[in-house]
């Protein structure tokens, strides 16, 4: 049940991108389309998971003044890890991600995770804190890429919904991820704060 | 823990020491499937832009002193086109390469984009646009110079997006360049 609940509260309570408003470079750079929205929140929980793990179980030995310096280390090692077995693995996402993989690190999602539940929880805890962290941010992703995504161009997922040309290219540039995101964040908290 | 100097250059460097040994192993573990891969997507955008060879024309890149690379392409020993990896400085959004084929009279056989930063779209169309087939901006089949209508020439530049146009022109320009200057080489 505790495990379900710390699962719950990352997607929901505490959702990175509606809630806490971390990662915002990230969120905006790469949600010009569903799938790129997707491909990085997806990358990010892996990397979540990971480091939450690998910080939780080090907490004990780690002296405090240096906990940040640790913290980046290891994030920045498992960012690498995977942005090697992608490019190994996954050549055609990697094409599409690429410059995106390395600014995993600096997203502060991660960092954030790290020294607020990590240091202080159990393995399996952090575990199930970044699971429910990173699929929160991978959810919120992947709905503002596809809200972009259908205003800008009518397609989602390559799926055309209707013409390309009636399309508002706005909301695939830059000015349209703030006006979504924007409206996205307001709505989320009208609905959350309503239950 | 208490943070002594002891205990902090101890972690810091155990730290680095057990993350440089786990970097170095997938390092080992992904060299091979990387330099694969990317043989393999270089062969395929090499394929897409050429008429049909027998040859490998990854292994008989020429360097120019530019920087570009040319890959000849020959058919039973025959020359049947040049495939040049160009690029632009002046996109929208600094450098982007193209591959771009040509036939042995120079004409454009086929382009692929290989890696932009252009405006989503507005320049990042240059891929659909310069290849619609039997419109004015097709720039397959046609030769040197490539110079866009607003500059006296004969193409259609992309509508909100003159500047990668225009760069666009200059990689295809160049491209053609050193491909006209290796096939005047014997």
């Amino acid at each position: 049940m505790n495990a379900l609940r710390i699962i719950f509260d990352g997607i929901v309570k505490k959702n990175p991108t509606f809630v806490l408003i971390l990662g915002m470079c990230p969120t905006l750079g790469t949600t010009s389309s569903a799938i790129t929205g997707m491909s990085m929140g997806l990358a990010t929980l892996f990397v979540l998971m990971c480091s939450n793990m690998a910080v939780s179980a080090i907490k004990s030995i780690v002296p405090d003044k240096v906990r940040i310096p640790v913290y980046i280390v290891v994030i920045a090692s498992f960012v690498t890890i995977l942005q090697m077995v992608m490019q190994a693995y996954l050549p055609s996402l990697y094409a599409t991600l690429g410059i995106f993989i390395p600014l995993i690190v600096v997203n502060c999602i991660l960092l954030g995770r790290a020294e607020a539940f990590a240091s202080k929880n159990g393995v399996f805890a952090s575990l199930c804190d970044g699971l429910g962290v990173g699929v929160g941010f991978t959810l919120a992703l992947t709905l503002l890429g596809s809200v972009r995504e259908i205003l800008g161009t009518g397609a989602v997922f390559g799926c055309q919904l209707y013409s390309a040309d009636y399309g508002a290219l706005l909301f695939v540039l830059a000015p349209g991820a703030f006006i979504v995101l924007g409206l996205l964040i307001a709505l989320f908290n009208r609905l959350y704060n309503n239950e | 823990m208490k943070s002594t100097l002891l205990t902090m250059t101890a972690s810091l460097c155990g730290l680095a020491l057990l993350v440089g040994a786990a970097l170095a192993g997938v390092n080992i573990l992904t060299e091979k499937p990387i330099a694969e891969a990317q043989a393999e997507a270089r062969r395929q955008a090499i394929a897409a832009v050429l008429p049909e060879f027998d040859n490998n024309p990854s292994e008989e890149a020429i360097v120019t002193p530019d920087g570009l690379t040319l890959f000849p392409a020959t058919k039973n020993g025959e020359e049947v086109g040049t495939a040049v990896e160009t690029y632009s400085d002046n996109g929208f959004s600094g450098r982007f390469t193209i591959l771009a084929g040509f036939d042995r009279d120079g004409r454009v056989t086929g382009f692929r984009v290989l890696s932009h930063s252009e405006t989503p779209g507005l320049g990042a169309k240059m891929g659909e646009w310069f290849s619609a087939e039997g419109t004015s901006h097709d720039v397959t089949g046609h030769t040197q110079p490539f110079t866009l209508k607003n500059h006296g020439g004969d193409i259609d530049a992309i509508t909100g997006a003159t500047i990668t146009s225009q760069a666009f022109m200059e990689a295809l320009n160049r491209a053609a360049e050193a491909c006209a200057n290796k096939n005047s080489e014997p």
